[in-house]
């Protein structure tokens, strides 16, 4: 049901109604047909949530407001060379952890600010608008998803008073070690082992593709107690920096997230102490798949807000650019492109925002997790597709931090699971 | 001790441009150099010299947002004088003349000039009505004597100068003293606990009527660019026959 | 008894030529005017002020007053006027004036208005011109009361010529003993330069962020201020970043010049900076960057580096 009323419409209309589009208060009136021109009507830029049955309240306005701000004066630094130079920005990362992002979603007795799951994600589509540096993002969800959300769903006590503290405040990096040479989209036929001896664990086996390898200070690995029981015998661990035995070897170069730093880990003999046994012994296929379907619900959020600085981006660019005598937007095979990453990025934030509601009201979301990652993946990389041929050769040029994004989206269809992989998973949900 | 610091709400002199896109709505916030003047009085706290910083502003409603931020960057509690006219500087002074009697603190630290108004006079005159030492331009403060006095290096058109004051004083911030803490969402969090106390001038005991009007505004008119030179002689050559000045 | 009264500064050595403009004010708004001096040891300075028009030097000289302590400054100025009956009470912008004359206002009870830089008369009353928002904008303002403080922006007037008859220096008499002893002078640099006073030289050469380091910034802004016999300037970001001191500062909080030629390296053109030189007869500005704001605002522009660009343009001023 679409409400198309110019002034803002009476309560009634706000009535709870599933996905009922309001245009916004402050695009009403004479700033309506220039909000709706630029992009912004309907997003986040004037705080105004354009889709679900509610707007955000005061103190979620100010937060992404704050989270904005902060954001554009503190983080776009020195991209274009970082990205060149696959440089991570340690500078921008404390940043962020004294901000508060990396603990958003951590309880408060922990370090974190308690966020909800729609606010998190609300926080983080700001953060990817306002931050150029998908890499430095993509860390931080590396972060986020793959060990302290693990810890706060399976850590003892301890472990959550010893580790959450710091990696809510970005002092401790986090990261996790669970793809193999041999065991990508086949999560769960990993082998590398881990052997109880005494009060230790020694874990033998090689990882790749850990994101945050070289940088972290904790990582969640998982590692095999006994291959004969198969999924039902992968255990987690927490694996300090440094643990003896453990070698994060040789920085991995990427096409794109190139400021996020990834590597391969081997594990000879490495020794872990018990008590950093993540959940119980043979309950690490478990705590993978649930802090999976956060990540699969959350780590494209940012994306969704880079999507939005893409529009911006290209609806500007489609305006100013004149060839032929006109501005490039008045060409229909342009606008056509401009309108589609309009609907990709609006139908993003749609699955974005309902995924993070759900998530908050109830606890099975793995159905929605995988569609929210299948959907913003694919809409990223076409937008980012879009985007380029519209700046044209400009568009090519690093300069113009365009073709970045592209490079950059390409991978979301990769990692958390593949888009095959989400096929497959929601395939099966729906009893196929 | 006990700090006062005095913040004035104004538009924000910085378009904000937010990865490209620009922001439409003319934004309210504090006074960068009232900015300075919190930041460091989170400073001497840090120190552990200061037990309580109070916050203080005169404004409408609309001004609990700037509020908020000096809360979020670590003020315990703020007042806000609730009074939405146009106020002159001295008006202001005895505002916060009485605002100070009220809270009674040992140091009052405040920017030494709003950046919309550009007056830099209110910190002077506030001194003047509490018959207290001030120290104003303040590029570096320090406690002396068990807190008893204030050593400040000044600002001054002739360079740098060192005067000592005794508290209770008020100082005025310049630019140079320190550089604001950006606020963090747990700031912001905890903000969210933290009193403003909204008083009229009626409730503080106070009467002003400010003694200036403001009869018009206007844009001066632009001065034009001028024209491109393409290398140092012909800039010599312009300077010299065309604008005459070499 | 005279309707104005002007507060002259001086740097235990001489007069501060920019506090002279200040006459120009009284002038325009009429009626006699005198001229203050607090200090001590002021013969030399008192006697080089009597040609100016004034209906009296009046001095107040006392070892309690040889710093300029706002305190007692203040109470002085305030008995001053209160003794002499003035109105106006008038100064030129500058750090002394602000710190004191705001202080004396409110002793007075009277409001002050900052940096007037022309006055209008309208049915007989008169109101006040002021930049506002960094210079961006003007108000015309008008003030209630028996008495008002004014300061000037010494570019938007004119010194005055030492060329009236003489007039008498009278000695203004006060209790020192009563005076506050809240602030205590410490210390200050003394810094004396050949190069001519920032806001009053002919020539201004002014220097940004670009110029790396203090050494630099003396060689190249230095370099080409002294080819010109100009005075050297500087931007916020060039003093944070310690190549300049704090008083070589122009712009919006720091100090406001109008030479003839103003001459901008490496200088992008902040709105706060841009408000310390609007009124230059001439600027020209050298930057890398074709866009700099800056350009909008040049009466002559050129995009170059200027690590190239001004040991040539010295050269080429020694060599004609």
């Amino acid at each position: 049901m679409v409400c198309a009323c110019l002034t803002a419409p009476p309560r009634a209309c706000r009535v709870a109604v599933y996905r009922v589009y309001r245009v916004t208060p402050a695009a009403c009136g004479s700033g309506v047909a220039e909000a709706v021109r630029d992009g912004t009507s309907g997003s986040q830029a004037d705080g105004e949530l354009n889709g679900m049955d509610f707007a955000w309240s005061d103190q979620q306005r100010e937060l992404l407001d704050a989270v904005g701000r902060f954001a554009s004066q503190q983080l776009n630094y020195n991209v274009i060379e970082n990205d060149r130079d696959s440089v991570f920005n340690h500078d921008a990362w404390k940043k962020c952890g004294s901000f508060g992002i990396q603990g958003l979603p951590v309880p408060a007795e922990y370090g974190g600010l308690g966020m909800d799951p729609l606010t998190t994600v609300a926080a983080l589509e700001r953060l990817g608008y306002a931050c150029k540096d998908n890499g430095l993002l993509f860390s931080i969800n590396a972060h986020l998803w793959t060990a302290v959300t693990p810890l706060v769903y399976n850590g003892s006590e301890a472990q959550k008073k010893k580790y959450l503290p710091g990696l809510c405040n970005g002092t401790i990096i986090g990261g996790n070690a669970m793809s193999e040479p041999n065991s990508g989209s086949d999560a769960f036929s990993l082998t590398t082992t881990a052997v109880k001896k005494g009060s230790r664990y020694i874990i033998n086996g090689s990882k790749i593709f850990v994101t945050n390898g070289p940088i972290a200070d904790l990582l969640v690995v998982f590692a095999t107690v006994d291959k004969t029981r198969g999924p039902d015998g992968i255990s987690a661990f927490l694996v300090e920096k440094d643990s003896p035995g453990m070698n994060v070897a040789r920085k991995l170069e990427k096409m794109g997230v190139r400021t996020s730093p990834m590597a391969e880990v081997f594990f000879e003999n490495c020794e872990v102490p018990e008590e950093n046994l993540l959940g119980n012994e043979g309950g690490g296929a478990f705590l993978f798949t649930r802090s999976m379907t956060w990540e699969r619900g959350c780590i494209l959020a940012s994306a969704v807000g880079s999507m939005q600085r893409l529009l911006e981006t290209c609806i500007r660019y489609a305006n100013e650019r004149k060839q032929g005598g006109q501005s490039i937007g008045k060409y229909q095979l342009v606008a056509s492109k401009i309108v589609d990453m309009k609907v990709r990025v609006e139908s993003s934030r749609h699955m974005l925002y309902h995924y993070g509601w759900l998530s908050g009201h109830r606890k099975a979301v793995y159905l929605e997790a995988a569609m929210t990652k299948l959907h913003i993946a694919d809409c990223w990389v076409k937008c980012c597709e879009d985007a380029i041929q519209i700046h044209g050769g400009y568009g090519y040029m690093t300069e113009y931090e365009v073709e970045r994004e592209l490079r950059d989206a390409v991978g979301s269809k990769l990692y958390s699971g593949t888009s095959e992989i989400q096929r497959n998973i929601i395939a099966s949900m729906l009893g196929l | 001790m006990k700090i006062l610091v005095s913040f004035k709400s104004v538009p924000d002199p910085n378009d904000v441009t937010i990865a490209g896109a620009a922001v439409s709505t003319p934004k309210s916030v504090i006074n960068p150099f009232d900015e300075i003047a919190i930041e460091e009085a989170l400073r001497i706290r840090e120190r552990g010299e200061a037990t309580e910083i109070v916050g203080v502003t005169i404004g409408a409603p609309a001004v609990d947002e700037q509020i908020r931020a000096a809360l979020a960057m670590g003020v315990d509690c703020a007042i806000r004088i609730d009074d939405s006219r146009a106020l002159d500087p001295y008006a202001v002074a005895r505002i916060l003349s009485a605002v100070v009697q009220k809270e009674a603190p040992h140091v009052v630290i405040m920017g030494k000039q709003a950046v919309d108004d550009d007056s830099n006079q209110v910190g002077q005159m506030l001194a003047g009505l509490l018959g207290w030492p001030q120290a104003t331009f303040v590029s570096k403060i320090e406690f002396l004597d068990n807190k008893t006095r204030a050593r400040c290096t000044r600002e001054t058109d002739a360079g740098l100068e060192v005067v000592e004051v005794n508290l209770p004083a008020i100082i005025t911030t310049d630019l140079r003293l320190n550089e604001p803490r950006y606020v963090s969402l747990p700031g912001l969090i905890k903000a969210r606990r933290k009193p403003i106390e909204a008083l009229t001038c009626d409730q503080l005991g106070v009467t002003v009527r400010p003694l200036t009007t403001v009869l018009s505004i206007a844009r001066p008119p632009k001065r034009a660019a001028g024209t491109r030179v393409e290398s140092v002689e012909e800039l010599i050559t312009k300077l010299k026959q065309e604008a005459k000045v070499l | 008894m005279a309707e104005s009264l002007i507060l002259i500064e001086h740097d235990r050595q001489q007069v501060k030529r920019p506090s002279l403009h200040a006459i120009a004010l009284a002038r325009q708004l009429g009626g006699e005017y005198a001229l203050l001096l607090l200090g001590h040891g002021l013969e030399g300075i008192a006697a080089s002020l009597v040609s100016y028009g004034a209906s009296a030097v009046v001095v107040a000289d006392d070892p309690a007053l040889a710093e300029p302590l706002a305190d007692r400054y203040a109470k002085v100025v305030a008995e001053a006027v209160r003794k002499g009956g003035a109105k106006t009470i008038l100064g030129t912008s500058s750090t002394f004036s602000k710190d004191v004359l705001p202080r004396a206002a409110a002793l007075l009870d009277a409001p002050m208005v900052t940096d007037v830089v022309a006055i209008e008369e309208m049915d007989g009353s008169i109101s006040y011109r002021r930049p506002i928002n960094a210079g961006s904008m003007f108000a015309t303002v008008k003030v209630e009361g028996d008495r008002r403080i004014l300061t000037v922006r010494a570019t938007a007037f004119e010194p005055p010529a030492a060329n009236a008859v003489p007039c008498p220096i009278k000695r203004f008499d006060f209790d020192a003993a009563s005076l506050p002893n809240g602030i205590q002078f410490i210390s200050r640099e003394e810094r004396r330069s050949d190069r001519p006073d920032l806001t009053e030289a002919r020539v201004v050469v002014s220097g940004g962020r670009p110029l790396k380091d203090k050494e630099t910034f003396e060689r190249l802004v230095g370099g080409l201020a002294d080819a010109l016999g100009g005075a050297i300037g500087a931007t916020r970001a060039a003093v944070d970043a310690g190549m300049a001191p704090n008083d070589y500062q122009i712009g919006q909080t720091g100090k406001i010049v109008a030479p003839e030629l103003y001459i901008a390296l490496g200088i992008s053109g902040a709105i706060q900076h841009l408000a310390g030189i609007k009124d230059s007869r001439v600027i020209v500005a050298i930057n890398k960057d074709p866009d700099a704001p800056i350009f909008q605002m040049a009466t002559y522009a050129l995009v170059g580096d200027l690590y190239e660009i001004v040991p040539q343009l010295i050269e080429s001023i020694r060599r004609a």
